[in-house]
This record gives C-alpha cells, structure tokens and sequence, in this order.
C-alpha cells in the first residue's frame, strides 16, 4: 500500500521528465550521439561567431578596403596601404617624421603609460598586499577599502576624478583654502599624464592587490618559521623567501596589468579626452578617433591600428599564457 | 651541546590553558620524546622552547643560561618541522647553506659543512635538486641536514615522521636513532606515535591536556605507568582495564571469579579499583591466583609469529590477548582466561597506580 502510493506520488515528476526528455531523445535519433555535443556548443559558438569572429573578419576586410565609404561593397580594395601608411616613417623613434604622426604619438602615450601605470601599480600592490597580509587592526576593512574602487564603472572612476581635478575642482578649492594658486591639471601635458596614470592606478590596484594577497597567504607559515629559527632578517625574508614564492603570482600580475593597461580607453577618454593636444591620447583612443569621431571617417585606418594593437595584445597574451600555465608556475 | 630545563611553563591562549606547570630536565645528550594525544600541547610546548611561541609564565634555561628573553635565532636551536619546512625555490645545498649565510659565515666552510651534513646523510648526490624532485624520506633527510649544519645545542623535531608511509617510517626512525648515537646531540622528538617514543627515546614524557602525566624510560613508563592514561597510552594494543572491588584481601572481577590482589598491594575492603593486564600478561588456561572467565572469540588476527585474540567476556570492551606463535582458534570458539596477579596493575578510583607498601 505504502509503495502504492509512493509509486502515485511520484507520477507527475515522472511525466514532467519524460515530457523533457523527448525532444533530446529524437534529436539524438536524428543527429546520433556524436553529434549531441557539438549540438550543446551551438549556442556559444552562434555568439562567439557573431561578436567575436565575425568583427574580426570585417575589420580585416575594412583595413584592406580604402574610402570614406560604410558599407563594404562599396569600398574599393587596396591591399596592405593603410599598414604602410601607419608604418611609414623617417624615424620611429620620432613620431612627427611619420606620415601617420598621430598614431605613433598615441604609440609612444601608450608606451609611457602602460610603463609608469603598471610598473607603479604592482609595486603598489605589492606593498598593500604585503601590508594586508600582517595581522593589523581592521584588516577586513582595510582590504574592502582597497578594493571598492575595483567595482566601480570606469567612465564612474572618471567622473570622481574629473569633479576633484577640474579648475574649480575639490582639489583646487583645498589648495587655494590653503593659500596656493589654481593649478590648471588638464592644460598641463605633465599633469594630465600624471593624473591619467594616478586615477587608472587607484581604479585597479585593489583586484591586483587582491591577487598577490591570495598569493601571500598561500605561502606556508612553517617557512617563515624555519626563517626565523635560522636568524633571518626581515628584509632578507622579504628578498629570499616572500618575494621568490611569490613570483609566479608577481609575473602573472604583471603581464595581465600590461594587457588591461594596453587597453586603457574609457577612463582616460572621460578624464582628459586625450588632451591636452594628442598629450594622454592612446592608441585605443586614437583607433576610436580616426574610425569615428573625426571629420573623415577614416574606418581602414582605424581597423589596420587595430590589428597592430591586436598583435601587441597577443604577443602579451602568449607570454602571460606561458608564464601562468607554466608546470613548475607554483615550485610544485 | 646543552642541557634544557623547563620550570613552571604555563600557556594560555585567551581563556584556554593549554599547558599547566610544565617541569623537565633534558641532559646533555639525551633524546628525550614528548608524546600525548592531538591537542595535549606537545607541540606548543617545543614551539615554546624554540623561541616561536611565548610561555605565559615559567621560565626556559639552555646550557644553564635563561632564554627567555632571547629570540628564536639566538637560543642555538635548530627544529625539524612536521612539513619539512623546506624552501621550494632553492636547492638542497641552498638550504642547507641557508642558515650559515645569515650569518655571514665564508663560503669554504659553509661547503665544508654542508658536504659533511650531506654525506652522513646521504645527500651528496641531491645536493643541486629542489625539493619538489626529492621523495619524502629524502625531504627528511634535507630537513635534518639543515638542521645539522648550524651545529646547534639543541635539536627540535616536530612529529618528523608523520608524513612518511609506514615502511619509510620505520627507517627513517632506525637512521635518527643512528644519528642520535653518532653525533650525540640533545634532542627533544614531538609525536603522537607510542611506538616512536618506546623505539627512540632514552626518556619518555607523556602528556595529556598540557599537564605532564610521566617521565621515564620507556620501559620503566611501560612496566610501571603511573596511571590509567599513560597505561592505556602507552603499549599497542592498549592495556586491558578490568573493574574490580576489593573483598577479603582479594580483587573480584566485574568479568567474573576472583583473583588474589598483585603482591604487596593491600586495599581496604570493599574499595573500587582497576585491574590493568597487559595483551601479553593475559593468560590463556588457567593462572595461579586467579579463577578463570569464559572468553569468545571474536576477532583472531594471525601475523605468523605471533596473535592477537580479542575476546568477548560480557564486558564493554574486548579483552585483548597477546599469544605467540599461530594457532587454530576460530572466531565463536570459546575460551577461558585468566589474570595472574603478579603481572596486574591496580589503579585507584581516581585512576592513579596502586604501589606496593
């Protein structure tokens, strides 16, 4: 009687089962079941295809295309000229011999920022996280308040900083109150740099940071005791034991801030504009300005600089891949 | 070399004592093992002496000179850690070298006495692998080693062992003991493991919930535990415990019949106590001085040299017998059993050990 009823109980469950399992059961009829898993990947690669692959394959055909033209059909085919048009320079190292002077000026912008950004944004880092991973008081808060900022939208991040930094910003109103003078942040090529650097600076250290903590308190106690029992200082533990163990965390670090540092384009667009001049413009920026914000719309050249900055992304990526998957990556 | 004396150490985490009036003597030379159950404060107790953890009162000496005040580098101790400790970024020589290089030894006589230490323990060949490319024992080896070339006076070994399988572990166990005998060093051995103890040590210390239960040799702690904890601690398989009360100058058995009291041992009448019989003392038959109970078989583990029965007899634990050689006994076969009272142990209702007068 009782395996009756438990029999009746679960009949609806049974059914609603079965009402599910018949679509997949004719597919698989049709399809076999080989052919079940690429069924399942369909949806993803439907929108890797449609947002990933087919962009790339479009941008290709634009910087291989000339004219102010949108549509591709219309656009004539002229091979590799926007490439040789943005590499066409008297000297490299000057970026004002090149024909695409602009380009090479976002280049070196890049180049300056990603250096000064993430060389003092790991060391940053670094020294909070190492800071962070002593028994201090509030420590949990502490931690928090350094990676708030992290959640912030980017265009968010710049909007605080431009109502801080702005002429008749928070931060003029404190220096005038203090008996200084206005200092223009955004008309001085120096300044805008320097802020450009320090706001992307404060908007991410906290997720690095996060990471090298991770990477700190991984690092078994029983080592730093052994350092101890042995009469290590503390600067030769930070030298031969901290910084060693947490070097495969500290390159990861490094390579995945380069690539994101590469890519800067929102805040620095919403807290300079690029400005003064071409001063903070980088190259996302400039692939921005040249396919949409200028006069002419120039998509072709817009797309090639793309695929440049393509390349140095995946240069970046192939390292960091080799150094994160790397089998000896954590001494095992 | 040194001698260590520990007087009154007490420690306390927040409300939670964890060690109570410690006192003990390590000689010059000697391998003294603290042993206890997880949690009795064996380790806090060489942590304490190590210098990485603080008493919250009594005081340590090391070759006579207090060190209380005196921070882990500079008490001359070297400790060996339950996980090695190794650094996985250097190579055997780097941390074996480790130590001497903070001090800012030369380099010659560094090597010289990195190769020693390397050759007594047979790493001369290692000496360029990292730690991730040596087996355990060999991780052990290098965790000595280092240990070794600070030449400290005082060795410190936190359950060294338990991370090594059985076989290694037994090894590992004859080459301390080699060790031990060839350089002649103070040590002072943490584990959890009767058997290290009993094989290791040339005193034992049994503790149990930060109070010292025993010191002594590890035979003498055997023969003549002091209560029911370290009876029952020390000795695989443990003692068997029997209740008894006293009646006419003899001891009835809970288990059944009567056996004569263990000589020179005289308890008042009617007085409540523990008989405690060892596997190997428990007698298959009869015995003088003791009726015999009815036992069952219920387990018969056979090693080839030797068995062990453990029987029902209508107690709540099996009584364990210890029995040379094999035999055809099979599981429900049933036996008597008896006590001889010159191999008994009685301990009063507070559990200590009844001496004879």
């Amino acid at each position: 009687m009782r395996q009756r009823l438990r029999e009746l109980a679960a009949l609806p469950w049974l059914l609603a089962m079965r009402a599910l399992d018949r679509p997949f059961r004719l597919l698989q009829r049709g399809i076999g079941q080989g052919g079940m898993p690429y069924f399942f990947l369909v949806p993803n690669l439907l929108f890797f295809g449609t947002f990933v692959i087919l962009p790339l394959l479009v941008n290709a055909a634009y910087s291989l295309t000339g004219g102010t033209e949108l549509f591709l059909e219309d656009r004539p085919w002229i091979g590799a000229e926007h490439f040789g048009h943005l590499f066409a320079c008297g000297d490299l190292l000057d970026p004002a011999t090149c024909r695409e002077d602009n380009f090479w000026r976002a280049i070196y912008n890049s180049m300056k920022f990603v250096t000064l950004q993430v060389g003092f944004m790991v060391a940053l880092s670094l020294l909070t996280a190492l800071v962070l991973n002593r028994k201090i008081r509030a420590r949990g808060f502490f931690r928090a308040v350094f990676f708030f900022p992290v959640l912030l939208s980017p265009v968010v991040v710049a909007l605080i900083w431009k109502w801080v930094l702005h002429r008749d910003g928070v931060l003029n109103a404190l220096l005038e109150s203090l008996g200084g003078d206005k200092i223009l942040f955004f008309i001085d090529p120096g300044w805008a740099m320097f802020w450009a650097i320090f706001v992307s600076i404060w908007a991410h250290m906290g997720f690095y940071t996060l990471i090298l903590l991770a990477g700190l308190q991984a690092i078994p106690p029983d080592l730093y005791e052994a350092a101890e029992m042995d009469g290590t200082s503390k600067t030769r533990t930070l030298w031969r034991i901290t910084l060693p163990m947490l070097w495969p965390n500290l390159v990861v670090v490094i390579v995945l801030a380069m690539i994101k540092s590469v890519q800067t384009f929102d805040e620095v667009f919403v807290l300079t504009g690029g400005g003064p001049g071409t001063a903070t413009q980088l190259i996302v920026q400039y692939i921005y300005d040249t396919g949409f914000a200028s006069q002419v719309q120039n998509f072709g050249l817009a797309a090639a600089a793309s695929y440049v900055l393509a390349v140095i992304l995946i240069a970046l990526t192939v390292i960091y891949i080799a150094l994160a998957f790397r089998p000896d990556a954590k001494h095992a | 070399m040194a001698d260590l004396r520990l007087r009154g150490i007490a420690k306390s985490f927040g409300a939670t004592e964890v060690l109570r009036d410690v006192e003990l003597e390590v000689a010059d030379g000697e391998f003294v093992v603290l042993v206890g159950p997880s949690g009795c404060g064996k380790s806090t107790l060489l942590r304490i002496v190590a210098g990485l953890e603080k008493q919250s009162a009594g005081d340590i000496e090391i070759g006579g000179a207090n060190v209380n005040a005196v921070p882990a580098a500079d008490r001359g101790l070297a400790m060996v850690f339950q996980s090695y400790a190794l650094y996985p970024h250097m190579t055997v020589y780097k941390n074996m070298a480790f130590a001497l290089e903070n001090t800012r030894m030369p380099k010659e006589q560094i090597t010289a006495r990195v190769r020693e230490a390397a050759a007594m323990l047979r790493l001369g060949e290692l000496l360029e692998r990292k730690p991730a490319q040596l087996s355990g024992g060999q991780r052990q080896r290098v965790a000595i080693g280092r240990a070794m070339v600070r030449e400290p006076k005082v060795f410190l070994f936190d359950e060294p062992l338990s991370n090594l399988d059985a076989e290694l572990r037994v090894a590992m166990r004859k080459e301390l003991a080699t060790l031990h005998a060839s350089i002649k060093a103070t040590m002072v051995f943490v584990t959890h493991d009767q058997t290290e103890a009993m094989t290791l040590a040339d005193r034992i210390v049994v503790m149990r919930a930060g109070v010292l239960e025993q010191i002594g040799r590890p035979l003498d702690v055997y023969n003549h535990p002091a209560n029911l904890f370290v009876a029952g601690f020390i000795g695989s398989p443990r003692m068997n415990f029997f209740a008894a009360a006293a009646e006419g100058g003899r001891l009835r058995l809970a288990a059944g019949g009567m056996m004569d009291a263990p000589p020179g041992i005289a308890l008042a009448d009617g007085a409540k106590v523990t008989v405690g019989v060892r596997p190997e003392h428990v007698a298959i038959g009869t015995a003088a001085g003791c009726d015999p109970f009815a036992g069952a078989v219920e387990i018969n583990e056979q090693l080839g040299g030797e068995s062990y029965l453990y029987c029902g007899c209508g107690l709540e634990e099996q009584v364990v017998v210890h029995s040379p050689g094999q035999n055809e006994l099979r599981v429900g076969d049933r036996i008597e059993l008896a006590l001889p009272p010159g191999r008994a142990h009685v301990f009063d209702g507070d559990g200590k050990v009844v001496r004879p007068a």
